[in-house]
């Protein structure tokens, strides 16, 4: 154990006197962080809304038009005649917002009665995908505007949601646990690629053959090594989503097991990469060529529910989405028993992906 | 027999990768305390073995002992005890030289006093400088050091002035007379000849994976050596047949206008200078070759050490 701690002592030294590794790993995510920030912290992504009018009133248009003045959504309206329930179901669509009838007559009443009595409409949403919970979020948010400037405060109108108590998201508090898990990805996988191949090119691999270091004290090491690296890139980030996006998500210990285990995953990926890919430059390319098209297809930056269905296809075969949508259920979406689910998933694929990395991993090539 | 005096015992080894033969039965013998050097073109076979020996390869068959342990069953107590400098050396490009050697004394769990290496290596002035920073005779410099962190009886350096200007190779050669004057085994691997000559007790010779000779380097020359030479530089072609009759064999080198003539006795130069001058013939300056490993390794082999390597 003594020489694990001396390699972790080492590894850490030699992490913080490069300024490569520091800016990748830490600056790199705040960069895209204050990048995204600025630009969709504003102008939040457009969310397409299916609406069913079923009031038909001049009351219930306004309120559809005032909606749409927003910008938030692209409103699609839907023939009040049929079952909107069984719309959204044939249609998969995540949710849908019913105005009913009788929504003119209650907004009335409810401005008589200052507030007394309201008018409601029906958010009709699918709690198991992400974006309902966002577009929820969002929909509250529009319509305490509308509240207040109709009445000063008193709310006249409310959404009528499912059982789950619902929260606000801004897109920040969507996008940071992505990119906490893409953070561990890329760090896990690039760290673990470059001292691989690089230490075998360099012959340091030789040289720590000819000492008692076990190669699974060093395997234990370096894996100890990358997860502390991706928790203190949660923190820096998580820091600077409190500090400039008023972000209020907080790390509980199913987040912190998910972001070790995503590091796992992708420090056992590195290494399997490296073995097969034994140039230094070429395995560089190869984790690039496995990250980049994760980091879009996954649910890192944009819920998955945007995403063309062949995408969302896509994304479950790919393990970060359960590491993005873990971290979403434990840190914002207050839901832990799926968070549960997603990280029995990951943790049981950085199992398999960190014993099969660290048997292939050779110090010494026959 | 007592084997007590042997540092390392080596019977009948080979080491095959697929249909190549590396190693082709090798058996020999280190004394405790001697310089040994293996010399050989690169791929004879002398990294194999050594790293066979430092437990980093398994031999294909054949024995071998190191301070009397089997490296087939004792790799763990052969680690303990030995030091390695391996070949193109490299460790940690941001830790410094110090924390190079912490690290490693570290790995063994050495309380090695860490200046005192510094210091025997004679880099007490770069003792913080990251080793990304060192020229390539002093990071061999600490790579010996590196390799003498666990006080090891036995010193494998492989190749350890490769690529290094002469001045450097001096320096890391002043380091390793060192290490015998501290009473430790070294084993050298090395293709320069004149490396071998200068430091070793004993040289044995490989060649395409077979051992060749063994000796000291005086008995190799002496026993396989070549008679010196003398060069005459810018010399007239008519002095090979003058020379030729004193019955001394000599060739005209028509590229650099030079007559070589293979001595057979140290007076054989005066008498073709004599007779060069009563025949008026002019001559420039006079060289003579002493012969060399060089030379032991042409004759046991039929190649300069540099075909070798290129074959």
């Amino acid at each position: 154990m003594n020489r694990v701690l001396i390699d972790l002592k080492a590894s850490f030294k030699m992490f913080f006197r490069s300024k490569a590794a520091v800016f990748w790993t830490l600056a790199f995510p705040c960069i895209l962080i204050l990048l995204f920030g600025a630009i969709f912290s504003e102008m939040d992504s457009k969310y397409s809304l299916y609406v069913q009018n079923q009031d038909q009133t001049l009351a219930s248009n306004s309120f559809i038009e005032a909606l749409n003045k927003t910008n938030a959504f692209n409103l699609q309206t839907l023939d009040p005649t049929i079952d909107a329930t069984r719309y959204a179901l044939d249609h998969e669509l995540s949710y849908m917002l019913v105005i009913p009838e009788g929504f003119e007559n209650d907004l009335g009443m409810s401005m008589n009665s200052s507030g007394a009595t309201n008018a409601t409409i029906e958010f009709i949403y699918d709690q198991s995908q992400t974006s309902a919970t966002v577009v929820l979020g969002i929909l509250n948010s529009v319509i305490n505007e509308m509240n207040q400037v109709l009445s000063g405060g008193a709310d006249y109108v409310v959404v009528q949601g499912e059982t789950i108590a619902p929260k606000r998201f801004s897109f920040m508090d969507f996008f940071l646990p992505g990119m906490i898990a893409m953070s561990a990805m890329t760090t896990s996988i690039f760290t673990a690629v470059e001292i691989s191949s690089r230490y075998r090119e360099t012959g340091i691999f030789r040289k720590l053959a000819t000492t008692p270091l076990r190669r699974i004290e060093w395997i234990l090491s370096r894996t100890i090594y990358l997860i502390v690296v991706s928790f203190i890139g949660m923190g820096v980030i998580l820091g600077l989503g409190i500090a400039f996006f008023d972000v209020k998500v907080v790390p509980d210990p199913l987040s912190l097991i998910l972001v070790a285990t995503t590091s796992m995953l992708f420090s056992g990926m590195g290494m399997i990469l490296s073995r097969f890919v034994k140039d230094p430059e070429t395995a560089g390319a190869a984790a690039n060529a496995i990250t980049f098209p994760m980091m879009f297809l996954s649910g890192s930056f944009f819920p998955l529910e945007q995403m063309p269905e062949f995408l969302r296809g896509i994304a479950t075969v790919l393990p970060l989405t359960y590491a993005n949508n873990g971290l979403r259920d434990a840190m914002i979406m207050g839901e832990p028993q799926r968070a549960i689910i997603n990280t029995i998933i990951v943790t049981v694929l950085g199992i398999i992906s960190l014993l099969v990395g660290a048997w292939i991993t050779k110090w010494e090539e026959e | 027999m007592d084997k007590n005096h042997l540092a390392i015992e080596v019977d009948s080894l080979v080491k095959k990768y697929g249909d190549l033969t590396a190693v082709d039965s090798i058996s020999f013998t280190i004394n405790k305390g001697e310089i040994f050097s293996f010399l050989g073109p690169n791929g004879a076979g002398k990294t194999t073995t050594v790293e066979v020996l430092e437990c980093l390869r398994k031999p294909t068959s054949g024995r071998a002992y190191v301070l009397s342990f089997d490296i087939s069953k004792d790799q763990d107590e052969i680690k303990k005890k030995i030091g390695v400098l391996p070949q193109e050396f490299n460790t940690f490009d941001s830790l410094t030289v110090r924390e190079n050697l912490q690290y490693f004394a570290g790995m063994f769990g050495s309380s090695v006093d860490i200046d005192s290496l510094i210091k025997l290596v004679d880099l007490e002035d770069k003792r913080n400088e990251q080793y990304k920073k060192l020229s390539g005779g002093l990071k061999q410099r600490l790579g010996v050091a590196m390799a003498l962190v666990n006080d090891p009886e036995i010193v494998f350096l492989d190749e350890p002035t490769g690529g290094l200007d002469p001045k450097a190779r001096h320096e890391v050669w002043n380091v390793i007379r060192g290490l015998k004057k501290q009473g430790k085994t070294v084993f050298l691997t090395t293709h320069y000849m004149e490396e071998a000559e200068v430091l070793s007790d004993t040289v044995t010779i490989i060649h395409k994976g077979k051992i060749v000779a063994t000796g000291t380097p005086e008995e190799l020359i002496t026993r396989y050596g070549q008679r010196n030479l003398l060069i005459l530089k810018n010399t007239d072609k008519a002095a090979v047949l003058l020379i030729e009759t004193l019955g001394l064999e000599a060739n005209f080198d028509s590229d650099a206008g030079d007559v070589k003539v293979t001595l057979n006795h140290s007076s054989d130069v005066s008498e073709i200078v004599k007779a060069l001058t009563l025949k008026q013939i002019v001559f420039g300056e006079l060289q003579l070759r002493r012969s060399s490993l060089e030379d032991v390794f042409l004759n046991l082999t039929g190649e300069t050490l540099k075909e070798a390597e290129t074959l």
